[in-house]
């Protein structure tokens, strides 16, 4: 097989190729990105990794090289743990609890009402 | 880069499984809400079936398609070209792992899309089975395919599943350099030496026809995809995105004096549609299913990588960590 | 004085741009994705480096631009060493060649960071993060590999054994060199070699790697301008679209 690719034509191509086994590609890591001093690490993708080091190592040019970045955390996909989602509605009432909002707390009135009667 | 989405939909493997009313109308209403789709959502089989087949062909086509660029990387005829080719290859293979990490959310693993793509079995974008002859070439990818890539992942990034919704923003991101400069290669050329211009007249003629086929075949003879367009799947047609892509673009090449292989290729201003040749579907059909100019070729390099690299992921396996689906 | 110098600035950047050349050809077919990203980008630096260092000789010493430099000159006319000059080989050829040639980077560029001409010393402190990046990248790998699997362990221990001659290399001393030491730009090739040895030794030897031990002839003659026939044919393929126009703009 004769390529227009120089590089290409320095290998010798296979016909055939076993198939990848099954975890031939590590397990993952979930990479935290932060992108200035004083901001969150924010949760930007993942990584296939052997370990957190090697993790690591990938994570800053897949997902440093581009933006703006001055640190990056990894942590193994497994050890990540979220509410099920069947579970979600226990979120639910939360914006409605008005004792927790600033809105809820309103004296304008009341103080203008009182300077009125004095 | 990405073409074709509409091509591989196979009706004939479309899963008929009954799903529960009730669950599947909560899930349209999501979506016509606005919502995302998050990896562990309830959704229905088909949904996940289609959409695992298009960011895996995605992904492939990211891959694959550093492979006609990759051609140049050695010959560059400048050093800001030199680096410019490489960082834009770097970047397709970004998207291809943006892209499996996408997919891999839905349940299919990166090795069992890597052996479907070396299988045959899966597909990815027609373009990249034509090769890269010239350095001009280079140009018209980086420039004309790059520009059609992004009409259609833009189109996507509003679709509803999160995890490719989220991909494809990086990706346009990223593709906007890509877009620049190809674009910027393309008008040196363009505007270069009398043999520059005619290297670059050359390879348009021979992009013509892969770039409308990019989009894939009309809508007229395309399989119907009424239930991914109301499921944010597909965001728009082949014809529409075809058109957009024609509008925005063709302008840009005659403005530096050169032309199309195609004296049909006009707009036709009372319909707004393009219109141009019957660019030859059948050429299209033959070269998806495996007999265009590259394509032994090109899987072949990929058997070549993942046959070399073999050694490196074995050594490092640990075989007591468990896997688990990424998030994003 | 000024030819010192220019020596430096010449071989420095041809490795720079050989080594980059050769790693960029595993952009797309690296044996992870992952780390396809990533040896990609260390080839990106070392070709920014070696626009980094034609500039200042184009600049300050009127040499010919880096674009002419890098496409139009004859393979005599490189300094570079032969080591660069090899072929990517298998991956752990290419992972150890980076090793020794990143650490031999580190430590030059750590020595330049003092050095008395003043762009010298401002590139170096410029590139230290990104060359402290390609040394994490290639310890991170041979230590990996140095212990991983019975495979993985022979062929970093085979790339080593046939890479090390070649490393030396690097080394070679230059015919001015002692203006450079006097003036204080650069202390010199075997100052560095030194540092360098014990740089590479304190990776492997937490792996129970050794160096080879007999008389190692080094690989000398390219600081000299004498190649490989592999130079030849590098530059004949890296200026081959450039060639069809020379003094076009591409």
């Amino acid at each position: 097989m004769k390529s227009l690719d120089p590089r290409i034509n320095r290998l010798k191509l296979p016909d055939k190729t076993e198939p990848l086994a099954e975890r031939e590609y590590w397990q993952t890591y979930e990479v935290f990105h932060q992108e200035k001093r004083g901001r969150h690490h924010v949760h930007v993708g993942s990584v296939h990794a052997p370990n957190a080091e090697m993790a690591l190592i990938f994570a800053k040019e897949q997902f440093g090289r581009r933006k703006r970045c001055v640190n990056m955390w990894v942590v193994k996909t497994a050890d990540i743990h979220a509410f099920s989602l069947e579970d979600e509605d226990i979120f639910s009432t939360t914006p409605e609890k008005i004792h927790r909002e600033a809105s809820g707390y309103r004296v304008a009135d009341r103080i203008t009402q009182f300077k009125t009667t004095q | 880069m990405y073409g074709n989405l509409s091509i591989t939909e196979d009706a004939r493997s479309r899963v008929t499984i009954q799903e529960d009313p009730e669950k599947l109308s909560e899930f349209q209403a999501k979506i016509d809400a606005g919502e995302k789709i998050e990896p562990h959502d309830w959704m229905p089989a088909e949904y996940r079936r289609q959409l695992i087949r298009m960011i895996e062909q995605h992904a492939h086509s990211e891959i694959i398609g550093a492979l006609p660029e990759g051609t140049w990387i050695t010959r560059a005829p400048s050093l800001k070209r030199k680096l410019a080719l490489i960082a834009k290859v770097q970047d397709e293979i970004g998207h291809g792992h943006l892209l499996y990490n996408a997919a891999e959310t839905l349940g299919k693993s990166r090795e069992q899309m890597i052996n479907d793509l070396l299988s045959g079995k899966s597909k990815y974008s027609n373009v990249f089975n034509y090769p890269a002859e010239t350095w001009a070439d280079v140009t018209v990818i980086g420039f004309l395919i790059d520009a059609a890539a992004i009409v259609n992942q833009l189109a996507n990034s509003r679709g509803s599943y999160g995890p490719y919704c989220r991909a494809l923003e990086r990706i346009c991101y990223e593709e906007s350099f890509h877009l620049k400069q190809g674009h910027e290669a393309f008008v040196y050329l363009a505007t270069g030496t009398k043999k520059q211009r005619q290297m670059l007249q050359d390879a348009i003629n021979r992009w013509y026809k892969p770039i409308i086929h990019f989009f894939g075949p009309p809508d007229k003879i395309s399989v119907h995809t009424e239930q991914l367009v109301r499921w944010k799947v597909k965001m728009a047609t082949n014809d529409e995105m075809r058109n957009q892509f024609l509008d925005t673009y063709v302008p840009k090449v005659l403005e530096l004096g050169l032309t199309f292989p195609d004296t049909n290729l006009r707009k036709n201003n009372e319909t707004g549609m393009w219109e141009f040749s019957d660019p030859d579907w059948d050429e299209f059909f033959r070269v998806i299913n495996g007999n265009g100019p590259c394509n032994k070729e090109r899987l072949a390099v990929r058997r070549w990588a993942e046959e070399h690299g073999r050694w490196v992921r074995r050594a490092l396996q640990h075989p007591s960590e468990s896997y688990r689906i990424p998030l994003s | 004085m000024n030819e010192a110098i220019t020596d430096l600035l010449l071989k420095m950047g041809d490795d720079a741009l050989v080594l980059g050349h050769r790693n960029s050809e595993w952009t797309g077919l690296g044996p992870v994705l992952e780390e396809d990203i990533a040896f990609s980008s260390m080839a990106q630096d070392k070709i920014g480096h070696a626009i980094a260092l034609y500039n200042i000789l184009h600049e300050d010493f009127g040499a010919p631009s880096p674009d002419d430099l890098a496409y139009k000159r004859k393979p005599d006319a490189f300094r570079c060493c032969h080591f660069v000059e090899l072929p990517i080989g298998e991956y752990d050829f290419s992972l150890v060649r980076h090793f020794f040639f990143d650490h031999a980077e580190a430590c030059r560029y750590r020595l330049l960071e003092h050095s008395s001409n003043n762009r010298l010393a401002a590139l170096a402190r410029k590139v230290r993060g990104e060359i402290k990046y390609h040394v994490m990248h290639a310890d991170t790998w041979i230590k990996e590999l140095g212990q991983a699997s019975t495979e993985s362990r022979e062929r970093i221990i085979r790339s080593i054994q046939m890479a090390y001659p070649y490393a030396l290399g690097i080394f070679e001393p230059c015919q001015r060199e002692s203006d450079l030491i006097t003036s204080g730009i650069f202390p010199g090739e075997e100052a560095l070699r030194q540092e360098w040895l014990h740089s590479v030794q304190s990776v492997l030897e937490p792996i129970q790697i050794a160096l080879p031990q007999d008389r190692v002839e080094p690989v000398f003659g390219g600081r000299k301008g004498v190649h490989t026939p592999h130079l030849q044919a590098l530059l004949d393929e890296m200026t081959e679209v450039h060639r069809m126009e020379p003094d076009a703009e591409w």
